[in-house]
């Protein structure tokens, strides 16, 4: 607010502190990820803040079921439960941004299903599990309990609101006159959706997929739900390796933690300019 | 259809004409049968599980769910349950004293990035990611930050000189206290950046003006920036008390409800229901339950929300 030397001091202090809060935690895991066993935990030592003999143990381990450190194999890898996230994030984010976007331009142009604004966000109001004993009854009956189809399902429906409300502010911000301009020269519009507002949303319509992604990516109560075996997801995935051998698993989970860690961040960042918009449900622009 | 007809059709109300109608009504189409099939059909299903004694392991299908009709035992019971209103209490204690604490701390680093500074973009995003980690994983590292030989204790020790070994998630009281500290660090972000929008949204000639009328910058964020950003306030922590109060990820890594109970919040408790105790029609009505005091709550916001605004529109410049 002012040039005086003390508020900058105090400014670069109190950014620093906040730094070094919010870096802590994640380069812990990040570290972890190449200790170790020995550097584990303090059963063997004194507590080692970065890996005194870095390895890709941890990876191989994950990936691979053995390494040199650890006696015990690991029957169930890693790959699978890598390929579940990234199938149903993908599906998830793909019905979630289709079925929104046509109806978020059916309500901005056409005025037409005006409930549905309302009606998306109280998807996001409940408690999942409030109302998760139905949906786990139909997923059961409709055979779509851990398969990726049924995953894919629910995630792009708990994920419409987000889709819904970004593009709908997006739709809302393009000019009806260019559109208008269209019809008089004859386009149907269908084609005036296809083949001029859509590319007129284009980056916007990349920034939803990305930010729908995220928070596909991101779930763990629903497919510890709906989920049991084959299409476990990463967060479900690295939950069971503790139990499944007894003593904590550190060093291999926090591997799979930085790779489950790593997508959101580096989409997150690319999408910076929208996330306003979208955690917002579009009420705010930045 | 000439496009003579067209234009005036589009002119008289946007892109209103019947064609039109009929293809908005098939691009809403898709929303409108997935909100039928996960809200509509769900709810009936559920009211119905929820007036019986039905369960997963029965044996048969929940349509037969009629055979063990006990239309207001699940609803008597629930008013009964100690461990659900303790639940409740210990999720709306956790949101009551995250969210404030989110709040203030984004609000402060607002603040502090108003305007521009050398390094800021960087430190923005920096600043950004814990919100953009997978809750589940940011759970696993608070697991091994608070575990009692773990970092956490070992940097308080080494900064105050002190032996510190709290057995942090295994202790009654300090684990909710963990779990909190875990749910701060994701989100405090969240409100920087919704709360960093709207100050950088509050008009600079407003501000530029109280500067030339003599206010101090004190008197500046509290008689113009704060009220400009009222409705982003509202916003930002609607968003966090919303999604505060159904906690799930980061406690089902960390502590897992317990030690005991002590950490279970409402959806753990339900979460234990359905799959320990597989009592799925007293998880309906208690779902249920929850479900209609959340739509109240939200009903009556809406309502005061919109009686506030009517009240500002029939008296202009206060």
């Amino acid at each position: 607010m002012t040039g005086r030397p003390i508020f900058f001091v105090i400014r670069y202090g109190l950014i620093l502190l906040a730094l070094v809060i919010v870096l802590i935690p994640i380069l812990w895991m990040g570290t972890m990820a190449f200790k170790p066993f020995p550097e584990w935990t303090t059963a063997t030592g004194d507590l080692t803040w970065l890996p005194k003999e870095p390895t890709w143990g941890n990876f191989e381990y994950i990936f691979t079921g053995q390494t040199e450190d650890l006696l015990v194999t690991l029957d169930r890898t890693a790959e699978r439960p890598i390929l579940a996230s990234l199938v149903t994030a993908v599906l998830g984010t793909a019905i979630a941004v289709i079925v929104g976007t046509l109806g978020a331009y059916a309500v901005s142009r056409f005025k037409v299903g005006n409930n549905l604004p309302l009606s998306v966000l109280q998807l996001r109001l409940f408690p999942p599990l409030a109302v998760m004993i139905p949906v786990m009854i139909m997923w059961a009956s409709l055979g779509m309990v851990d398969t990726w189809w049924g995953l894919a399902l629910i995630y792009g429906i708990v994920t419409l609101p987000f889709a819904f409300w970004l593009m709908k502010t997006f739709f809302d911000e393009v000019p009806i006159e260019i559109e208008e301009a269209a019809l008089v020269e004859g386009c149907s519009r269908i084609r005036i959706f296809l083949k001029v507002t859509l590319p007129m949303v284009k980056a916007a319509l990349a920034s939803t997929c990305l930010f729908v992604f995220i928070l596909n990516w991101s779930d763990y109560l629903i497919a510890l739900l709906l989920t049991r075996k084959d299409w476990v997801t990463i967060p479900v995935y690295m939950n069971s390796l503790a139990s499944a051998m007894g003593g904590q698993m550190y060093g291999c989970k926090a591997a799979l933690g930085l790779i489950a860690a790593i997508p959101p961040v580096v989409f997150g960042i690319a999408i910076q300019k929208y996330l306003v918009r979208g955690l917002t449900f579009g009420a705010l622009k930045q | 259809m000439s496009a003579q007809t067209a234009f005036g059709a589009a002119r008289r109300g946007g892109l209103f004409a019947d064609e039109a109608k009929r293809l908005g009504f098939l691009m809403s189409l898709p929303a409108q049968l997935l909100l039928l099939f996960i809200v509509v059909f769900p709810l009936l299903m559920q009211i119905y599980v929820s007036l019986t004694y039905w369960g997963p392991l029965d044996g048969e299908s929940w349509i037969y769910a009629y055979k063990s009709l006990n239309p207001l035992d699940n609803y008597g019971e629930l008013f009964i349950d100690g461990r659900f209103w303790a639940s409740i209490a210990r999720t709306l204690f956790i949101v009551v004293v995250s969210v404030p604490i989110e709040f203030l701390l984004g609000l402060g680093l607002a603040t502090l990035f108003v305007d521009q500074f050398p390094g800021r973009r960087i430190f923005y995003s920096i600043l950004l990611m814990p919100m953009m980690i997978v809750p589940a994983v940011a759970g696993y590292m608070f697991f091994m930050l608070f575990q009692s030989n773990g970092p956490i204790n070992d940097l308080v020790s080494r900064l105050t000189g002190l032996d510190m070994d709290f057995v942090w998630l295994s202790d009654p009281n300090l684990a909710i206290v963990a779990v909190m500290i875990a749910d701060i660090w994701q989100w405090t972000p969240l409100m920087f950046l919704i709360l960093l929008a709207g100050m950088m949204g509050v008009p600079e000639d407003q501000l530029r003006a109280a500067t030339l009328l003599g206010a101090n910058s004190w008197q500046r964020f509290w008689r113009i920036v704060l009220p400009k950003m009222k409705m982003v306030i509202i916003i930002a922590v609607v968003i966090r008390v919303v999604e505060c109060f159904k906690i799930f990820d980061l406690l089902a890594v960390m502590t897992k409800g317990g030690p005991g109970v002590e950490t279970e919040t409402l959806s753990y408790y339900i979460y234990k229901l359905t799959f320990a105790d597989l009592e799925w029609a007293y998880v309906a009505a208690l779902g249920l339950f929850v479900l209609i005091a959340l739509s109240l709550i939200a009903w009556a916001a809406l309502w005061r929300l919109q009686k506030a605004q009517a009240r500002a529109e029939t008296q202009p410049g206060r």
